[in-house]
């Protein structure tokens, strides 16, 4: 069965139907691509799974769960972590001190033990900062643990926002553009992570992006969206040949 | 293990555990030990007059209120305009039971430490309350919250006669170990009593902002949508910061209300709430030294502006009324200065100072 499972997911804003009857299986550790052109609702597909918007019609299913109306800390208490294409990152807090950030649901000590820093809190604390340097160790973060957030170059921060959704310790990855804007030598190193992200943390990668080429090369199965449509599925080969996407992206002939 | 634990040259962490410290050499703690040991045993050897010491336990009180300001609307970044009427839940807290009780119920004069730890709690329940419109109002609109909590507060101090409808509710004098604390050494009881709840919790909040209670106060406030991300519940975590700053306002009202043996509504007014926010503004938003700095900052200039304004009536009689308008106006001037000279606030010349001192002779 699939990890998670969109069923007929149907968002509208009024009139406008940013996604209408979509349908998605995202299987265990593979890497799924969805893309399609500008507007066509691959960032609502995934503000849908990720709780920030919650679909008109149509139900979402993680495992078992069905995470339909869930609100984003649910969803990502549940294993379900994401990056943002626009960078939410608090910028006023050092790359460390973001990462650190997003270990909350996993840490657990009482407020009794936070204020008075004795015992549990403590050894917690000692534990989580060394499983957040386990990760800056996987993203190469270090010569940036310690610099502010907002001081750092696009492409770094683009990293540290991979790197922050990494440390939730999820079981599905949905990254949002993380390759925008972003020169040739700093997408491969991306994709080097997202490649790693799958084989060494067995993580499940739900990728949005624009860069065709990337997509094509490392992606398991790709879904192609058009003006909220699903208009095909499938391995990238299938994807390529099928008549529908290619009228999308390079019109009819 | 690290070389040198003196100074911060060759301190090297081995451990995650050594990253922890509150105080980063030896040294700083040795230093920090002895301030704490000079403002404790100052009093003992200069004798101050009460009225004196009367203002310093006002500063001190107002440090305590601010540290809880600085909570909510440093840390968390949730404007309140209402933080002088938490306080004064906690000091009516205090003057409930007297109403009740009797002022000098043994309760209230044996059970204080008690008593001030519930009024905290009774300004951490009424804080999560006015909180709770943080679950769905942002920024300006939350501000006019807690500003209509300060209104709701006054009004219904001024006309329940519970209360004695705003007037003074005494509260008696309390006992220590060595018996009843006289009229002569009244203050400087509670100079101690005041610095040593402005350490403990001091040292509270620099606990709390290394775990992850302290850590989403910041989340929430820098980006509260990356945070719902992050496996916070924003909406929660602004309640919680909201009783968090309820309960240090709470304490604060107890130890004002048993500092003047009294409660009246008058210390509770919206003009105190501008006040704090002032002296959080000017101490410096989002750090635990700016709690303060900017209490002592705001207190001195006030008494300054004060005593220039009486020698201004004294030589100049006809100008007196332009001189007691002296006070507002230099407060206010302050504030604007600071907003748009140094918003971040007298923490900021101590962070460059200390940055400074730590290269000193080096320029680099």
């Amino acid at each position: 069965m699939a990890q998670l499972n969109v069923s007929d997911v149907t968002l509208s804003f009024g009139g406008l139907k940013a996604l209408s009857n979509v349908n998605m299986e995202i299987e265990p550790g593979l890497i799924t691509s969805i893309i399609g052109p500008n507007g066509a609702g691959k960032t609502s597909m995934l503000n849908c799974i990720s709780g920030f918007y919650h679909p008109t019609q149509g139900e979402i299913y993680y495992k078992d769960k069905k995470l339909t109306h869930s609100s984003p800390h649910q969803v990502s208490s549940m294993g379900i972590a994401r990056a943002f294409q626009n960078l939410e990152l608090f910028s006023g807090l050092s790359v460390l001190d973001n990462l650190l950030l997003a270990r909350h649901q996993n840490l657990n000590y009482s407020f009794l033990h936070a204020v008075f820093f004795f015992g549990k809190a403590s050894r917690v604390e000692a534990e989580n900062r060394g499983y957040v340097e386990s990760i800056i160790d996987f993203m190469e973060l270090e010569p940036y643990r310690n610099s502010l957030v907002g001081n750092l170059s696009y492409g770094v921060q683009k990293k540290v926002e991979v790197a922050r959704a990494l440390t939730l310790a999820p079981d599905i990855l949905l990254l949002d553009e993380p390759m925008a804007g972003m020169n040739q030598e700093e997408k491969e190193d991306i994709v080097r992570f997202i490649l790693d992200i799958q084989k060494e943390r067995y993580i499940t990668v739900v990728l949005v992006e624009h860069d065709l080429g990337v997509v094509m090369d490392i992606s398991d199965r790709i879904y192609v969206l058009d003006f909220g449509q699903l208009i095909g599925s499938g391995t990238p080969e299938e994807v390529a040949s099928n008549p529908k996407v290619i009228e999308a992206y390079i019109g009819e002939e | 293990m690290s070389a040198n634990k003196w100074l911060a040259t060759g301190n090297f962490f081995t451990t995650y555990k050594q990253e922890q410290r509150t105080f980063l050499t030896n040294l700083d703690q040795s230093i920090f030990t002895f301030f704490l040991v000079v403002l404790f045993s100052w009093p003992l050897l200069f004798h101050l007059s009460n009225k004196s010491m009367l203002v310093i336990d006002n500063i001190l009180i107002a440090i305590v209120a601010v540290m809880g300001l600085n909570l909510v609307t440093g840390f968390a970044g949730l404007i309140s305009i209402g933080h002088a009427a938490f306080v004064g839940i906690g000091a009516y807290t205090v003057a409930s039971f007297c109403r009740t009780m009797g002022d000098s119920h043994i309760i209230v004069t044996h059970f204080w430490p008690l008593l001030i730890i519930i009024s905290g709690f009774m300004g951490a329940l009424f804080g999560a309350i006015v909180g709770l419109p943080a679950l769905r109002l942002k920024h300006l609109y939350l501000a006019i919250a807690t500003l209509s909590f300060q209104m709701i507060f006054q009004w219904v101090i001024n006309f329940m006669s519970f209360f004695n409808q705003g007037q003074t509710i005494f509260v008696g004098r309390v006992f220590w170990v060595t018996g009843k604390v006289g009229r002569k050494d009244h203050y400087l009881f509670w100079y101690f009593v005041i610095l040593t709840t402005v350490v403990l919790l001091g040292f509270g909040i620099r606990n709390l902002m290394k775990t992850r209670y302290g850590r989403s106060l910041i989340a929430v406030r820098d980006n509260d949508r990356a945070a719902d991300a992050m496996g916070m519940n924003p909406g929660l975590t602004k309640v919680y910061a909201f009783a968090l700053s309820g309960f240090f306002a709470g304490v604060a009202g107890a130890l004002h209300a048993y500092l003047y043996r009294g409660v009246g509504f008058e210390s509770f007014t919206l003009h105190e709430s501008i006040s704090y926010l002032a002296m959080a503004i000017v101490g410096g938003l989002g750090t635990l030294n700016g709690s303060f700095w900017g209490p002592v900052a705001i207190n001195f200039l006030d008494l300054k502006v004060g005593s220039l304004a009486e020698v201004v009536g004294q030589y100049m009689p006809s100008g007196m009324n332009l001189a007691t308008a002296l006070k507002p106006f230099t407060f206010g001037l302050v504030i604007v200065l600071f907003l748009m000279f140094e918003p971040r606030g007298i923490a900021n010349w101590w962070r460059i100072t200390k940055s400074y001192t730590k290269m000193w002779p080096f320029r680099y």
